[in-house]
């Protein structure tokens, strides 16, 4: 009877496993189907390089390049990384240099909120706030890559100040008895110490959080304006993202423009699948260091 | 070089306190703006009027989400789980382990809109469901299967070799060993793990803008019926302009809530169960 129910148990584990692998393969091969039959219409430099997006043909001819919207993706992700890396890596400081293991258990908690906020409520805010705040201060409807570049800082810092205070905490552990010995005090010690010391790793969490970035929906596509130009810090966009939540609604199934949404998909992921491939190389690197 | 420690000191006092301004900032407004529109009507009717939200409550957006994240977290939970258990303790071929690392990895950074556009072809259109709960939990499952897997993966690895060990020395099987000392031993991280991923999955509205969630619906009676949800709500109310502001901020009101207080009882759950080898 045991025996049976261990045997039925781990039956159950490969199975689920299998499940699990089975699924996930298929959503990546389901996806990449779908963006294939694109390519036999539109060439891969006309869709990647070309900036004319018009899916329906009512002015001319269809188009379909998404050069601007890449852009658009690459260049909001790395403005909110700068921005979240300002504050986030002050703050990680602040967690891993002055407070105590007490004041830690409640302070993590507390940044992690900020994970736990959902994107639309962010985009809400951020209509609400941001956007009137840059209508007063002179930009045309408010909505600009800078918005949606501050919220996705702030939507950045949880992971920023996890990954950093925890690789910060770590070097000081290893150096902090010697600087005592030294009689150096605490603050010389960690602007010439433990920041140099965790620059690597902090570099590695800076190329995660563009990774995250680029994946966001909501929050973007609420503040951004949505309008198929190159990117500027106080100009109007569209991130691919955004593209593909605004007109999935409407792309007849099976044309070319359906197509194209899944293509821009693909793009996307393939982007995040190579700055994946560049943690990884960074990583393996430093452990054999 | 005096000068850098000093900046260094200012630059982490006032970091710091922007974060935490930024986070009482986040919560103070919604709920202070959102106070007003809280009422018991609020939280237990259906909306009414004809335009969106001008009128009634948002009840059955309430059930809908909860539906939603039901949904995905049984769909998601338990092969998280089941995965995170076989990497630990079956899989004894790195190849294995690192394929199936890799696949995890990958559909971690597929973007939610992608994960919403895959189902919305293959379950909504190829298999005929058709917008329902099911349809969109499926495609909140697949996203926040790497959360769960993750976390349970770093709890499983963290208790000590000895313990297992003993176990097996002990001559229990591998399914006792499981259940009588692995799980218990990482309750807290399993579950605020869970929790946490549900509330992930119950803010999410990218994959289900097409799949499963609507403008209006009454409370589902099935899974194969579609459902409000209280983020798509709120995205509707504020893509329609400015007539339902108040109901706005009273679903944000809502959300915030519920996030708030999950996050709460997954911090105290896990702190409670602590392991003992973590105490000193």
């Amino acid at each position: 009877m045991r025996r049976k129910l261990n045997l039925l148990f781990s039956l159950f584990i490969y199975i689920l496993t299998a499940l699990a692998v089975l699924v996930l393969g298929f959503v990546i091969y389901f996806i990449v189907k779908e963006a294939l039959p694109l390519f036999s219409e539109v060439s891969v430099g006309e869709f990647l390089l070309g900036t004319r997006w018009m899916p329906i043909a009512y002015t001319g001819s269809v188009s379909f390049g998404i050069f601007n919207f890449i852009a658009a993706t690459v260049y909001v992700s790395f403005t909110a990384m700068v921005l979240a890396v300002g504050v986030g890596l002050g703050a990680s400081v602040f967690l891993s240099c002055v407070a105590t293991d007490r004041m830690r258990g409640i302070l993590y908690p507390f940044v992690d909120l900020l994970a736990g906020i959902p994107s639309v409520i962010y985009g809400f805010i951020g209509l609400s706030v941001l956007v009137k705040i840059f209508l007063k201060a002179g930009v045309h409807t408010g909505s600009c890559v800078l918005a949606a570049g501050i919220l996705l800082a702030v939507m950045l810092l949880p992971f920023l100040v996890a990954s950093c205070s925890e690789t910060m905490l770590k070097e000081r552990e290893k150096y902090e008895a010697a600087a005592d010995a030294l009689g150096i005090s605490r603050w010389y010690a960690v602007a010439t110490i433990i920041l140099p010391a965790s620059f690597k790793n902090i570099l590695l969490s800076m190329i995660l959080a563009i990774g995250r970035a680029m994946g966001e929906t909501m929050a973007v596509m609420m503040v951004m304006g949505n309008s198929n130009l190159f990117p500027r810090l106080l100009g109007k966009s569209e991130s691919i993202a955004s593209v593909i939540a605004l007109e999935m609604g409407t792309a007849v199934y099976g044309s070319t423009h359906y197509h194209a949404l899944y293509g821009a998909g693909l793009v996307l992921m393939i982007l995040l699948f190579l700055i994946n491939i560049i943690i990884n190389l960074v990583r393996s690197r430093m452990v054999q260091e | 070089m005096k000068w850098m420690a000093g900046f260094t000191k200012f630059w982490a006092y006032v970091s710091f306190g922007l974060v935490c301004g930024v986070i009482l900032f986040l919560f103070g407004y919604v709920f202070y703006r959102g106070a007003g529109t809280i009422s018991v009507e609020f939280l237990t009717e259906a909306p009414k009027g004809l335009v969106l939200g001008e009128e009634g409550g948002i009840f059955p957006a309430i059930i809908g989400s909860l539906f939603f994240t039901g949904t995905a977290v049984v769909l998601g939970g338990i092969p998280a789980l089941a995965s995170a258990l076989y990497l630990v303790f079956y899989c004894q071929n790195k190849k294995v382990e690192r394929l199936l690392h890799l696949v995890i990895q990958c559909i971690s950074g597929i973007p939610s809109i992608v994960l919403g556009l895959f189902a919305y072809s293959f379950l909504v259109r190829d298999l005929n469901l058709g917008r329902c709960i099911l349809s969109a939990g499926t495609a909140l499952a697949i996203m926040i299967l790497p959360f769960i897997e993750v976390r349970a993966e770093k709890a499983f690895r963290e208790i000590p070799a000895c313990m297992i060990q003993s176990s097996y020395a002990l001559g229990c099987s591998r399914f006792y060993t499981i259940t009588r000392i692995i799980l218990p031993a990482c309750r807290g991280e399993l579950v605020s793990g869970i929790i946490l991923g549900g509330c992930y999955a119950m803010g999410a509205t990218a994959p289900m803008i097409f799949t499963g969630a609507v403008a209006y619906a009454a409370v589902p009676e099935s899974l194969l019926s579609p459902a409000m949800a209280l983020p798509l709500h709120l995205y509707l109310l504020l893509a329609q302009g400015a007539t339902s502001m108040d109901t706005a901020y009273g679903t944000a009101f809502v959300m915030m809530a519920i996030i708030l207080i999950s996050n709460m009882l997954a911090t105290i759950y896990a702190r409670r169960s602590q392991k003992k080898w973590k105490r000193s």
